[in-house]
């Protein structure tokens, strides 16, 4: 399993090369790049063995996303919908739907993940997307925003309302009555292909109801978020090592008043707040990924932890980085430019720093 | 491996009373008044897996399996009598 993940590591490395600044610029990913990391399924490093997948455990595809997102967080973002799907798909689908669909995903199918809307942000409970069925078919109707890496998706899972509760459905991309619209210049992961989704009475088989769907809003987006919140936490300790990287080097070796940046003391506390960043960020981010490992009944909120913990400390930890390299970091494209609006990204997306934050304090109430 | 009812249920009393704080009766609604959060029923579902070596997915998710102590171990029973090829694999929860 370990050589497994060293070759892929390696195999991103040299797919990325040089080039994430000019995607961010661009605000598109290359689309043999993503087609190349599905195929080789790194995209849903956990979809079991079983089904065609890597089989990897949270810890090892936690290690390898946060080496992407080292690289590239809108490539991150890309695996981290993918395999946020197919986790859905896992545990939400029968066996019927697992057996036809992971293998797909394990190999070269992309999906994305639809939840926000123009009126149900972090109130999910708010979704409007109604799921209704009509003899042997089911009807889908209504709008989703900011679907990240909905732009490279050839499937999307879409969270609707089905009566009083809640339900997945499987939706091709090129099924009649849905319609795209590109999310223009994003803050951050600018070439993660973030779109809104029109879906006007979308007529699909009822095999495309995950589960038979009827199950409770708030579980299904609990247990999608899981995978997703964790991978972007994993995402933040690539942005932090990013930042490490790139604040050391310029320390060392840009000198002002005849020393090294790094030897003024000011200088040197910005890297000692970095480095302790990333360390506090995959310390959070391993214990997570070891509860995931043991089926650990205190998952969901370790996961929260993390993904509250990284997106904060990457936030922190870039803006520090900018603050080091100075103007030379202070342009569109570098990598602590890039580091710095991605990281902002992250205390909004898959739970705001606010919605963690309520969530954590629930649990801290309730254990008293 | 099956496990008898009443052990499940005495488990099951055992987990909400230790992760609430309070004692519940074998029919009390846990997602009633006052509900328990989707971050437990997550934990529920997690709790049960691993303790009873079955996997809860697809259809077997639904509310009416959750809301009482009676309901999960109806599940349990039910769940226990029941195959889980296809869920090996690498990935846990």
């Amino acid at each position: 399993m370990r050589e497994a993940v060293a070759a892929a590591t390696a195999a991103v490395t040299a797919l990325v090369g040089d080039q994430a600044a000019r995607w961010d610029r661009a605000g598109r990913l290359p689309e043999d790049v993503v087609r190349k990391l599905g195929a080789a399924g790194h995209l849903t490093a956990q979809i079991p063995t079983a089904y065609g997948g890597p089989g990897w455990n949270s810890a090892d595809s936690g290690e390898f996303t946060a080496h992407v997102g080292s690289l590239c967080s809108s490539l991150r973002s890309v695996m981290t919908s993918g395999g946020m799907a197919a986790w859905t798909v896992e545990r939400l689908g029968d066996r019927a739907q697992s057996a036809e669909l992971l293998p797909r995903l394990a190999s070269g199918d992309t999906a994305a993940v639809a939840f926000s809307e123009p009126q149900a942000g972090s109130d999910l409970s708010a979704i409007e997307t109604t799921v209704t069925l009509d003899g042997d078919t089911l009807v889908l109707t209504g709008r989703k925003k900011w679907v990240t890496a909905a732009e490279y998706a050839d499937l999307f899972l879409v969270v609707a309302r089905m009566g009083e509760e809640g339900a997945v459905v499987v939706v091709p991309r090129t099924a009649p009555g849905v319609r795209l619209r590109r999310v223009t210049d994003p803050l951050g992961c600018r070439a993660a292909g973030h779109a809104d989704l029109r879906l006007d009475e979308v007529r699909l088989p009822l095999s495309s109801l995950l589960g038979g769907g009827r199950q409770p809003l708030s579980l299904l987006v609990t247990t999608a978020l899981a995978y997703g919140r964790l991978s972007v936490a994993w995402g933040c300790v690539g942005i932090l090592r990013a930042c490490v990287t790139a604040a050391v080097e310029h320390a060392g070796s840009r000198h002002q008043f005849g020393l090294p940046l790094g030897r003024h003391q000011l200088v040197a506390r910005h890297l000692a707040d970095l480095w302790t960043a990333e360390q506090i960020a995959a310390r959070v981010c391993e214990y997570a990924s070891r509860r995931w490992d043991e089926n650990a009944a205190d998952l969901g909120t370790a996961i929260v932890l993390a993904k509250y913990v990284s997106s904060g400390q990457a936030a922190n930890g870039a803006a520090a980085a900018v603050q080091v390299l100075a103007s030379a970091g202070a342009q569109d494209g570098h990598v602590v430019a890039r580091a710095y609006r991605d990281a902002k990204l992250m205390e909004i997306i898959e739970g705001s720093n606010e919605v963690c934050q309520l969530i954590l304090a629930d649990h801290a109430r309730s254990r008293t | 491996m099956t496990t008898s009812s009443d052990t499940v249920q005495t488990d099951l009393l055992r987990f909400l009373a230790t992760r609430t704080g309070r004692t519940w009766e074998t029919d009390a609604d846990v997602f009633g008044s006052g509900g328990l959060s989707s971050l437990f029923a997550m934990e529920l579902v997690v709790h049960l897996e691993r303790s009873y070596g079955i996997a809860v997915r697809g259809a077997d998710l639904r509310m009416d399996n959750f809301r009482t102590v009676l309901q999960m171990t109806a599940l349990v029973e039910r769940l226990q009598q029941q195959p889980t090829a296809g869920d090996s694999g690498g990935s846990g929860a």
